[in-house]
């Protein structure tokens, strides 16, 4: 198999440079369903894939295409599925298999205007909590990235399937419309310039081997065998033992759990990234993510343009939510202005509930179609600062 | 844990051989037939001599797979419910050089899973599913399933069930499996030789087992909790493909036919028309 890079200038969609920056992070499973605004990911992939020896199917349905990358990790493969709204829903039914089996694998959200069908073609922001809390149990600690640019749609899926081996987890590239559907450079380095996480595989004995490490509940870079690699591994959807076997013991159920939670939460530290811009002397912030962050960050240079001191600031890691960074931004400021594409308000809770009263936090939604203009915000902001 | 076979040194060969020794006894409930087929199934994979490094257990959700999982020597990957087809195609997609032996149920199959069932047999899936068919949900206590009979009473049909059952080895020959089949729990010899030919066929094996449940089964459809009387009701029920060219219009009404409904050994499958594509397309 080849490396998958393919370095150099290319103007291209976001949801193409997703598919780039999986084939150069050692992605060779795809599967997918057609779902407006993901399937040029899936088309590039299907033209791509083959190339490099890899594998892309178009299953029958939302559900079967994420089993079956699961499957595909554990046969071994770094793999990736992609869908947006009704399909996420969907998908979801298959993430807790792999978030319960601690299968490393990455799944692209490429949100749109919803509830429901909504509208197919047009952005929106509506996923945020769906990713985090949308597998039923709960016990789970996701971990999400969100890209603004074509650039970032291909250095951040290149992070997600890092993150992914690190963690044993799925990991979501949460993206929208705007971004995927955005036509503009990317460049694509040489493969000596990528950092490039592999799988990690035991080197201990079968019989040594613990396939779910239980009892130490925070480590991570755990490995983890294939079928066929004689670790007779056991994957299933049961509450399990370190072995895998089936078990409904309370204190096997608290320790998986535990440690579906801990390895994340113990990490913070790794999965914290964020973007500050124009904060050192502001009096006021503006936040937002992905697509919509782009207007926010412009309305802030048309604010300090005109003297206003307002500072940008940007969850990159969007779960686990960069809770500390949004305390420093809070104690500094007065108010912050939450922009995102939604009405009923997800990252202005997030943040809230992060800034622990320190600052006063306002909502500035919209159900979507259109991303936010810069000028809206601008003018969101003068009101602010009345 | 110590077990009366333990301690009496009963431990058959082919359980000794294949079966993880800490995972017996199994959680099967007395009477039922899985039992049986994993026993017929454990024949075939000995004659056929596969290994714990070549050969991988697939299961879904039910009966059928909570009983069977876990226990393979080898690695074993138990789906969601009704996921079983979805997550075999993706490990043969990614290792198409071992064998899948799959497990799954009428409920895990015909019902919630029924797409993926269709559209593995439609791909020609190259792996070896075996279905268990008790007609019933047994695992959750009892309830209505899509192959239980016209007419059964169940926890969830307590007037009667007014749905006709599924015959899923029709679907499968339908959708375009490369090798479909229908046992009783009672021909033992027949499973085992149908896994083996399941296994050495290239393309989707489809080989259905009617068995017994007479813990849910028994108890509410036919009102006993007699393992024999499930047995031989079977038996009543079902007719060999070749006996029923001899009978009447009428005398087949009603009946269940068994033996080997398809077996084609020159219909490619998914597995090898993606080798092909990649010897054509792969440019590394």
């Amino acid at each position: 198999m080849s490396s998958g890079v393919k370095p150099g200038r290319y103007f291209v969609q976001g949801d193409e440079a997703i598919a780039e920056g999986a084939l150069a992070a050692g992605c060779r499973f795809f599967a997918g369903y057609p779902i407006t605004p993901s399937s040029e990911t899936s088309e590039a992939m299907a033209r791509r894939l083959p190339e490099v020896g890899g594998v892309c199917l178009q299953m029958e349905d939302e559900l079967a295409s994420i089993h079956c990358i699961g499957a595909a990790a554990v046969a071994g493969m770094k793999a990736m599925t992609i869908s947006s709204g009704p399909g996420i829903s969907l998908k979801l039914e298959g993430l807790g298999w792999g978030i319960k089996n601690e299968i490393p694998y990455v799944v692209v959200d490429v949100q749109r205007a919803g509830p429901s069908n909504g509208v197919a073609t047009r952005v929106a922001q509506g996923d945020l909590y769906t990713v985090r809390y949308g597998s039923a149990g709960g016990n789970a600690s996701l971990i999400a990235l969100s890209p603004k640019s074509t650039q970032e749609a291909f250095d951040l899926t290149i992070e997600c399937f890092n993150l992914a081996e690190i963690f044993r987890c799925p990991v979501f590239l949460l993206t929208d419309e705007t971004v995927g559907h955005t036509r503009e450079l990317l460049v694509i380095p040489e493969e000596s310039e990528l950092k490039i996480v592999k799988r990690f595989k035991p080197t201990v004995p079968p019989e040594k081997f613990s396939m779910y490490p239980l009892e130490t509940p925070e480590v991570i870079r755990h490995p983890f065998p294939s079928i066929g690699e004689g670790y007779g591994i056991c994957v299933s959807p049961y509450t399990h033992n370190s072995k895998g076997y089936a078990s409904t013991a309370q204190d096997v159920q608290e320790k998986m759990a535990k440690r579906l939670v801990y390895k994340v939460t113990a990490h913070l530290d790794m999965l914290t990234r964020v973007e500050n811009q124009m904060m050192a002397d502001a009096e006021y912030a503006v936040v937002a993510y992905g697509g919509d962050a782009r207007p926010a960050l412009a309305a802030v240079e048309m604010a300090r343009a005109q003297g206003l001191k307002v500072g940008f600031f940007r969850p990159v890691i969007v779960w686990p939510f960069p809770d500390g960074e949004v305390l420093k931004v809070a104690e500094k400021v007065k108010k912050i202005l939450v922009c995102e594409l939604n009405i009923d308000g997800q990252l202005v809770r997030e943040v809230e509930r992060a800034s622990k009263g320190k600052a006063e936090v306002y909502h500035f939604g919209s159900g979507g179609v259109e991303p936010h203009l810069p000028s809206q915000i601008f003018n969101e902001l003068r009101r602010l600062f009345k | 844990m110590s077990t009366v076979g333990d301690t009496l040194n009963l431990i058959h060969p082919l359980v000794a051989k294949y079966l993880r020794r800490e995972r017996m006894p199994h959680m099967a409930c007395p009477g039922c037939g899985i039992g049986q087929v994993v026993h017929a199934t454990l024949m075939a994979v000995d004659e056929l001599g596969l290994t714990p490094q070549d050969t991988v257990w697939v299961q879904g959700v039910g009966c059928s797979s909570r009983i069977t999982y876990s226990t393979w020597v080898g690695d074993n990957v138990d789906a969601h419910h009704g996921r079983m087809f979805a997550v075999a195609t993706g490990l043969k997609m990614s290792r198409p050089d071992m064998n899948f032996i799959c497990f799954t149920g009428d409920g895990d199959c015909g019902a919630i899973g029924g797409n993926h069932f269709i559209h593995a047999c439609r791909r020609n899936l190259d792996v070896t599913a075996i279905l268990f068919n008790n007609g019933i949900y047994g695992m959750t206590g009892g309830q209505v399933a899509p192959t239980s009979p016209l007419g059964a009473v169940t926890t969830t049909t307590p007037y009667g069930n007014i749905e006709d059952p599924f015959d899923m080895c029709k679907m499968a020959v339908a959708a375009g499996a490369s090798y479909v089949a229908r046992w009783r729990s009672t021909d033992f010899r027949q499973i085992a030789n149908s896994v083996k030919k399941g296994v050495q066929t290239k393309g989707l094996a489809f080989i259905e087992v009617l068995l017994q449940c007479p813990t849910n089964f028994g108890r509410y459809v036919l009102k006993t909790s007699n393992p024999q009387e499930v047995v031989k009701w079977i038996k009543q029920q079902t007719v060999s493909i070749k006996d029923a060219e001899k009978l009447s219009p009428e005398e087949k009404k009603g009946k269940i036919l068994y033996g080997e409904f398809l077996h084609q050994t020159d219909r490619p499958g998914i597995v090898e028309r993606y080798q092909q594509l990649l010897k054509q397309h792969q440019k590394e």
